[in-house]
């Protein structure tokens, strides 16, 4: 069972993920913001992790890069409601950006992606 | 014959003649007549001033202003003589100075071919019929003079009256009608026609500008006419001309459409520009031949060689005669004026020439500043755009500002809601009720999610990724995309590419999408039928080379009302859509550094025209 770490500080965004991921077969477990989410990564060792990028305390950029300073290998999806990152993504240590939206199709199909499940 | 002269009678004589209303000729001529008869004399003459040599004994007598009395008692004793004196030698003469206080008028002479003695009576007499010569011939010269400056006090209070009027206004327009309608008045400058060539310095040649003038010799005998009766002076008459006053003359359409290259050697135009002087170009008295033929070329000699000036104004290029003028501006000639009698073949005169200099300096002046003017205005009207489209820019920039962040926070709850419907769409089973209103809430979701994406686009700056390219392929592309539903409809596609068209440096996608955008508010507008016409042209404006794109189509048109609102984000007539199709194309294209125009014809269609800035082409 693939494990998922969702971190977004709106609660309705988190319970929406879990319950969609939970549905397709993955284990999750949430933060509400950046420094939940730095605890949870050695504790609950998950093989993805989701990154809103507006939070308040520390931001999904910051988070990043304090997660990448021990975990490179863990994939990590940024979403944001901000169309405008996408050009500062390889700058980035991040391994892809969604742009969140109602429906989960694109981020479901990158999740797959990235964890080359079928 | 009498010896003695009857003196009264032939000073009353003398009187009578010389305050008559007679011409100076005739008064001399019949003076001397007198003298023939009562002295008996033989050649009386009244020698010029001018005419009298620089030494011998005529300028003894003009010098001295004394009289010489040749005869018996007093021989001539002169040795040295010179041929002018020669001829007056006779064997008794007089030699009578003819001055008063203030001038000189000559010498009146009298000679008698037998020896004679002048008795006192004859020397008093003499002298008294030389005093009322003197005082007849400096009369006429006073006279002359008089009306001399008569006819010079006239003119400058005409030139005053004209410039004062040319002072009222700083319209170009105008300015240069009062100018030339000024020189055609009967009470102006009165010539028959007269026209303005002004030097356009970017193409070093000169432009027709205006003419006024009548259109035949019928109208010209009846504005002349209509005109003497009016009592106006020429001021008054020039103040009725308005900025607005059109000039429908055929002349002046003919002379705007002169244009004369200034290296042009041989043009009496081109000349009286590049030499700063005016060229009076006129028939001999025996008409046919040319006096002045300074015109090599045309102008003069023959019409074949492409004069303007003879091929474009004279009836007959071989008898027209016409004078040009140079007109200064501040120490440069800025253009010239052409003038002619065509209707009344009145000669033009040197004096008419210096007349027409005159006015023409200070109308030179005029002109010049109404143009600097002019400029100014322009200039101005462009400023004023320019800051109408930074605070448009600013507005937007706010704007943008404003809707991202509500953009953004609006997102994520429309994420939870629609994430969560489509839960429960799933969830349900296909025969609940509650099904469809789940749905209805996903597609809702939707299509503000779909706005809030647009809103983005057009308040985000989107980095370009400028490319060369050819704009009938970005074209094309945009119109593959819409291409089936322009086929199922009833409408016509019209595709007018140029075969060579510059390639614009831009965004191939943003482009595109202003484009698709473009076509797209066409096809709607134009409600299942109609034509849209694409075309994609090279265009050369202002020295700069342009790829212009037109999208026409002939639909609804805009309501005039909302002309103005087109290009702001948010607004549309159309209910089911978000305004941002043409704020798109509009900062799509100001982001290229092109410019948009809009032909609206409101119930027939609109046509948008695009212009871009052309990649200048490689250097080879």
């Amino acid at each position: 069972m693939m494990k998922i770490l969702v971190v977004d500080d709106e609660e309705s965004i988190r319970l929406l993920y879990k319950e969609e991921l939970e549905e397709d077969g993955f284990v999750v477990e949430v933060a509400k913001d950046g420094l939940e989410a730095l605890k949870q990564v050695p504790l609950f060792k998950p093989d993805l992790i989701t990154l809103d990028i507006k939070m308040p305390g520390l931001n999904g950029i910051e988070t990043l890069k304090r997660i990448r300073e021990s975990e490179r290998r863990i994939p990590i999806i940024m979403c944001s409601a901000y169309g405008e990152y996408k050009q500062d993504l390889t700058t980035w240590a991040s391994d892809a950006y969604v742009v969140k939206c109602a429906d989960l199709t694109e981020l479901k199909n990158t999740i797959r992606r990235l964890l080359r499940l079928p | 014959m009498s010896a003695h002269p009857d003196g009264y009678g032939l000073l009353k004589k003398a009187i009578h003649l010389s305050s008559s209303s007679m011409p100076i000729e005739k008064k001399l001529t019949g003076m001397f007549q007198l003298i023939a008869d009562e002295f008996q004399s033989d050649r009386s003459l009244h020698l010029q001033p001018e005419a009298i040599p620089k030494e011998g004994f005529l300028f003894r007598v003009a010098e001295s202003r004394k009289p010489l009395w040749v005869d018996e008692r007093n021989p001539f004793q002169e040795e040295a003589l010179l041929r002018e004196e020669r001829d007056l030698l006779c064997p008794s003469f007089a030699c009578i100075p003819l001055f008063d206080d203030t001038s000189f008028q000559g010498i009146f002479y009298v000679g008698f071919s037998r020896s004679r003695t002048f008795s006192p009576n004859d020397l008093e007499l003499l002298l008294l019929l030389a005093k009322e010569m003197g005082a007849a011939i400096r009369n006429d010269q006073l006279h002359y003079l008089a009306e001399d400056h008569e006819r010079r006090v006239k003119q400058l209070s005409t030139l005053w009256e004209l410039n004062k009027a040319l002072l009222t206004t700083v319209n170009f327009e105008r300015i240069v009608h009062m100018t030339l309608t000024a020189i055609t008045l009967g009470k102006g400058l009165g010539f028959n026609r007269a026209m303005l060539f002004l030097v356009d310095e970017k193409k070093y040649g000169l432009k027709g500008t205006m003419a006024v003038g009548p259109n035949s010799a019928e109208e010209a005998g009846r504005i002349w006419s209509s005109l003497s009766n009016r009592r106006e002076n020429a001021a008054e008459l020039l103040a009725h001309i308005e900025s607005t006053t059109e000039n429908r003359s055929i002349l002046n359409s003919i002379v705007r459409e002169i244009e004369v290259p200034l290296e042009h050697e041989q043009c009496i135009l081109s000349r009286t520009v590049l030499e700063g002087r005016p060229f009076n170009i006129r028939l001999s008295p025996e008409g046919g031949e040319w006096v002045q033929a300074r015109c090599e070329r045309g102008c003069a000699l023959s019409s074949e060689m492409g004069c303007y000036v003879s091929e474009h104004l004279s009836r007959d290029p071989k008898i027209y005669a016409f004078a040009t003028i140079p007109l200064w501006g501040k120490g440069k000639v800025i253009g010239v004026i052409l003038v002619d009698n065509l209707y009344n073949q009145n000669p033009i005169t040197e004096e008419d020439i210096r007349y027409l200099t005159m006015f023409s300096s200070q109308a030179g002046l005029a002109i010049e500043n109404a143009k600097l003017y002019r400029n100014l205005e322009e200039v101005h009207q462009e400023l004023k755009e320019a800051q109408t489209f930074l605070v448009h820019q600013e507005k937007m920039a706010a704007l943008g500002e404003l809707s991202t962040s509500i953009a953004h926070e609006i997102r994520n709850p429309l994420v939870s809601i629609g994430g969560f419907a489509r839960r429960l769409d799933r969830t349900l089973p296909a025969d609940a009720s509650e099904k469809r209103y789940a749905q209805t809430i996903v597609k809702e979701v939707g299509r503000l999610e779909k706005i809030l994406s647009h809103i983005l686009t057009y308040t985000h700056e989107e980095p370009m990724a400028p490319k060369e390219l050819d704009l009938r392929e970005v074209m094309e592309e945009s119109l593959s995309m819409i291409s089936e539903s322009l086929r199922n409809g009833g409408i016509q596609l019209i595709k007018e590419f140029s075969e060579k068209v510059p390639s614009v440096k831009g965004d191939y996608y943003q482009l595109k999408q202003a484009f698709f955008n473009l076509i797209n508010n066409a096809y709607e507008s134009m409600d299942g039928k109609g034509r849209l016409s694409i075309r994609i042209h090279p265009l050369l404006k202002n020295g700069s080379s342009l790829v212009k794109v037109d999208v026409e189509d002939t639909g609804t048109g805009i309501n005039p009302e909302a002309l103005h609102h087109i290009f702001n984000p948010f607004y549309t007539t159309k209910d089911d859509r978000l305004g941002l199709g043409l704020p798109i194309i509009h900062k799509i294209v100001a982001v290229h550094q092109g410019q948009i125009e809009v032909n609206n014809h409101p119930g027939k269609g609109v046509t948008f025209s695009l212009t871009f800035p052309a990649q200048e082409e490689k250097q080879r």
